[in-house]
């Protein structure tokens, strides 16, 4: 008998339903249900991406049991002990060195906002740090900072159904239909529909090949290409002048800091052509109702909460929020990245993005929870190596469902990073990279084996359910953690995640109302919903009233700066990250399943043009040599006339063809965002490929064993 | 019913498809169920065998896959009579293949691929014909030619679970994609989330096409 369980799919931010269909304790296929934004539908991983579940071991292990490195090793414990050992090596280190040298994650993928909350809450009142953010770091760290400056809240103005509905859709630095297909459906439905749409993007991106203007824009000259467009709108008076007079405030000195980037020279910069920066915004302005949707494009560059400000700006000038399609749209990649934000795994704000510097907010968590309450920011995941490697600074590092030596920059010094610290805690489903450097390794449930509640990217709490139990001797997130707490002296007991919910709805005015049984009701709950017979917001900002603390929108610009790293005659060509759309993230999920790691497999590609594929003698699918000034791999080169000369494009999943090997740690001053999409590279030609492809095989078998693959399945 | 007009077939639009190759999978795995494909327990090791293919070229993005032609020149050139015309559809007899390639060379829509066959999960090998491998003489795996059959045997027994057949309008296909017959839809178009795959029965195409010019006058 086939069982069928409702939850939501694990992988990107457009929060599709799925019912899990369940036979024997196994889970043994997925079918589309019927969901606010999927409506039916899902991408091939909502179909095939369950697999990971029954533990294959393609790429990595299921951890079963905790571990203890003893002499060295990685040896199997009881949980008395691996609890017992973790709080007393925190106790020490915090007695030792004070709490702000012990470092948290939330984590953005399966545990559910409930988890993040019991961490970032374990982090400030059982450590007593702010030193606690996540992955929204590398990614939408941006969005959060520029949004919440300009409008006041750093979410999606909009909900995904309604991009269907707009007159015209502006999509800059976001492949949508790579990252999130779901919601690529609904820009198809809106081009169906008579929208305009135009796509700013180095790459001709299947997006770009649909849309009605494609600007080509050369990688990294986003904020002139931006102030272009405030140009043409003041110069040409497109603006609205009643809604920038009531509701905006900054005009004047938005006017001049613009005034120089007109249409013609930002062509020299940008290579965009100036009469399709005018005609483009003439389009903007003129349509009723216009929407923004950006992505990794904007976001991963040292210069990216600038350019977010940038673009609300655009938003703001043509009077483009509070009603439904309209509005900015900064689309979440993971799927529970908004989440984890949501819950305050951020070193600066406490759930529900209360500021943990505004003592009337501090005073409350203080009082709900019964300790005193540190008053200042903490460390930004990004700084770590850093504080580390140079200041000496943060001693231990507790790591919650992330694996930065894949996924942050600069691997190698991640690597020493972790070396070098003197305690690391690894709280995880499956043996990756980063679990190699880790002193304890707490296993924990899965998605798929827990209860729990996701935020999509458009501010909808939605529930996951357990449909199978979990193999061998794991936890859930949020027990391990109150487990630990507990032995540190702060007795946590929670009996269910709802009791979590609840604990946390009670401190977070903004998601009081979503309630367990309303999101039953209702197949989810869009933030803010202040009270229990609220519906949730569907698009923010009734009213045209602005979150910031006046109420009013705030124009933003500024002056281009190049990327950090340039190409030169040693690294003549630039690379950028980019997603696959059969795999997500660090890949421990997608590796382990049979259909998708099929589907692309070690070591990954390099995308890299015709042009200089044939300068560099190489062709299509041969292995290939990249060097940066950080590291060095290989993979197969994939060349695509889609790509412009001089530029290449990698998919950060795979392990053999790991980038972050080779990216830059360049930050954006304010998100410390790294600049993923930007640094400076060379090619070589590997003469003798049946030699190469060898190594890549042994290379893979090796990477294999260190994740304990073969090391039996219980 | 299908017999008494042309065959149908499968047709992507272009300015629909997004290039996710949800329908590659989906159609690889609804052929393999005998593999263990969609099965939970161990791990297959074949690799992802389609039957339509998406291509990407510079400003071009859609699945192509057999167009089940009438005069199908496939099996016009196949030596061994593997290639039948059955209830509207043009398929390949997999068991009577010889792999000799000349449908994949005939097909104007590339739409035809040999790879390796596989039963139970493992190579299918060769009673009689040998290769070196590893410096040993060894069964050869046979070698066969693939080609979308239109999920011919599997639309019998219908079922709604992934990447399987699910019946015409439901919830995945808002009633677009029944334009075949109302019969059961096959995979790939059941599966693509853009909905850019359309069953198209050609006589319903062509009346439609008449209306429309009709109306136009
Ligand atoms: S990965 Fe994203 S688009 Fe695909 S099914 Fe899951 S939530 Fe939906
Ligand atoms: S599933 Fe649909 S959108 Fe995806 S590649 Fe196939 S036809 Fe294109
Ligand atoms: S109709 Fe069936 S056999 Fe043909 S391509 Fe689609 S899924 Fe494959």
């Amino acid at each position: 008998m086939k069982n069928k369980v409702l939850t939501i799919c694990p992988y990107c931010g457009s929060g599709c339903h799925m019912n899990l269909l369940v036979e024997d304790g196994k889970v043994v296929g997925a079918e589309p249900a019927d969901g606010r934004t999927n409506e039916g539908n899902l991408c091939l991983k909502g179909h095939y991406g369950w697999d990971f579940l029954n533990d294959p071991q393609i790429l990595t292990a299921r951890l079963r049991k905790p571990m203890i490195r003893k002499e060295g090793v990685l040896r199997e414990v009881s949980w008395e002990e691996a609890i017992q050992f973790t709080a007393e090596k925190l106790t020490a280190i915090k007695e030792q060195y004070g709490p702000d040298a012990i470092m948290g994650t939330g984590s953005a993928r399966g545990p559910g906002n409930e988890a993040n909350y019991v961490m970032q809450k374990f982090m400030r009142a059982v450590i007593g740090t702010n030193n606690i953010d996540h992955c929204a770091r590398v990614c939408h760290g941006p969005s959060v900072a520029g949004l919440t400056y300009s409008l006041g809240d750093g979410a999606m103005s909009n909900s995904i159904p309604e991009i269907e509905d707009t007159d015209l859709l502006f999509i800059f630095g976001y492949n949508a239909p790579v990252t999130h297909p779901i919601v690529a459906r609904r820009i198809v439905k809106a081009k169906e529909k008579g929208a305009t749409i135009i796509v700013s993007d180095p790459r001709k991106t299947e997006l770009a090949r649909i849309a009605d203007t494609w600007l080509p824009l050369k990688g990294g000259t986003n904020m002139a290409l931006v102030n272009a467009f405030g140009n043409v709108l003041i110069e040409e008076e497109l603006y609205d002048k009643d809604y920038v007079a009531n509701y905006v405030e900054g005009f004047a000195e938005y006017k001049e800091s613009v005034k120089k980037y007109t249409p013609e020279y930002a062509e020299t910069i940008t290579g965009v052509k100036a009469n399709d920066i005018r005609k483009v915004m003439r389009q903007y302005a003129k349509s009723n109702k216009a929407m923004i949707l950006y992505g990794m494009g904007v976001c991963q560059f040292a210069q990216a909460v600038d350019v977010v400000k940038g673009l609300a700006s655009l938003a703001l000038l043509t009077g483009n929020f509070g009603r439904p399609s309209v509005g900015i749209g900064p689309v979440r990649g993971q799927n529970n990245v908004q989440g984890s934000c949501d819950m305050g795994a951020l070193p600066n704000v406490y759930p529900g993005y209360q500021s943990v510097t505004d003592p009337k907010i501090r005073k409350k968590f203080e009082k709900a929870w019964g300790v005193m309450l540190p008053d200042k920011t903490g460390y930004h995941l990004t700084e770590i190596p850093h504080l580390v490697l140079k200041e000496n600074k943060v001693k231990a590092y507790y790591i919650f469902g992330e694996d930065p030596v894949q996924s942050d920059p600069n691997a190698a010094e991640v690597r020493e990073t972790l070396e070098k610290m003197e305690f690391v805690i690894v709280q995880d489903i499956f043996m990756n990279k980063t679990a190699l450097h880790a002193d304890v390794i707490l296993p924990a449930t899965s998605w798929g084996e827990h209860e729990g509640v996701y935020s999509s990217a458009d501010r909808g709490f939605q529930r996951i359910r357990k449909a199978v139990d979990p193999p061998g001797d794991v936890k859930p997130d949020w027990q391990i953690i109150s487990e630990l707490s507990t032995a540190m002296g702060y007795p946590m007991s929670y009996k269910n995640t709802e009791e979590i919910w609840d604990e946390m709805r009670a401190l977070c005015p903004k998601f009081a109302g979503a309630s367990y049984k309303r999101m039953e009701e209702q197949g989810g709950v869009q933030w803010p919903c202040p009270s229990e017979d609220h519906p949730g917001t569907p698009y923010l900002y009734e009213g045209n009233r602005f979150s910031t603390p006046n109420g009013k929108g705030r124009l933003f610009a500024c002056e281009w700066r190049a990327p950090l790293e340039q190409p030169d005659q040693e690294y003549p060509l630039t690379l950028s990250t980019v997603r696959e759309v059969g795999h997500y993230s660090v890949r421990t999920m997608t590796g382990n399943c049979r259909a998708l790691s099929q589907l692309s497999d070690e070591p990954g590609n390099i995308q890299v043009s015709p042009v200089d594929a044939s300068s560099l003698g190489i062709t299509d699918g041969q292995l290939v040599r990249i060097i940066s000034r950080r590291g060095r791999i290989v993979a197969r080169a994939q060349i695509s006339d889609r790509v412009k000369a001089g530029a290449t494009y990698m998919t950060y999943h795979f392990w053999i063809g790991a980038c972050n090997e080779l990216t830059g740690d360049a930050l954006d001053p304010i998100s410390k965002t790294p600049e993923y999409k930007y640094c400076a590279i060379r090619l070589e030609r590997i003469p003798d490929q049946l030699r190469a492809e060898e190594k890549v095989r042994q290379q893979y078998e090796s990477l294999r064993k260190q994740m304990h693959v073969g090391a039996g399945q219980a | 019913m299908r017999k008494e007009r042309p065959n149908s077939f499968v047709i992507a639009e272009a300015g629909k498809c997004i290039g996710c190759k949800a329908c590659e999978l989906a159609c690889f795995a609804v052929h393999n169920r005998d593999n263990g494909v969609a099965a939970a327990v161990g791990t297959v090791t074949m690799p992802v065998i389609p039957r339509l293919y998406v291509i990407r070229t510079d400003s071009f993005t859609m699945p192509v896959q057999c167009r089940h032609c009438e005069n199908a020149p496939c099996a016009g050139v196949c030596p061994v009579q593997a290639i039948v015309q059955e209830e509207g559809a043009i398929t390949i007899d997999e068991d009577r293949c010889i792999g000799c390639k000349a449908c994949a060379m005939a097909c104007p829509f590339g739409a035809i691929s040999l790879y390796k066959a596989y039963s139970s999960g493992q190579e299918h090998k060769q009673p009689h014909l040998r290769e070196q491998l590893n410096g040993r003489l060894e069964r050869k795996t046979r070698v066969i030619a693939y080609k979308c059959d239109l999920c011919h045997d599997i639309a019998s027994d219908g079922n709604t679970a992934s990447g399987e057949i699910a019946g015409a309008g439901a919830v995945n296909n808002s009633g677009s994609l029944t334009e075949g017959g109302g019969g059961p839809v096959p995979a790939c178009a059941s599966v693509c989330p853009e909905q850019a795959l359309t069953l198209v029965s050609p006589s319903f195409g062509a009346s439609r096409s008449r209306k429309a010019a009709g109306l136009r006058l």
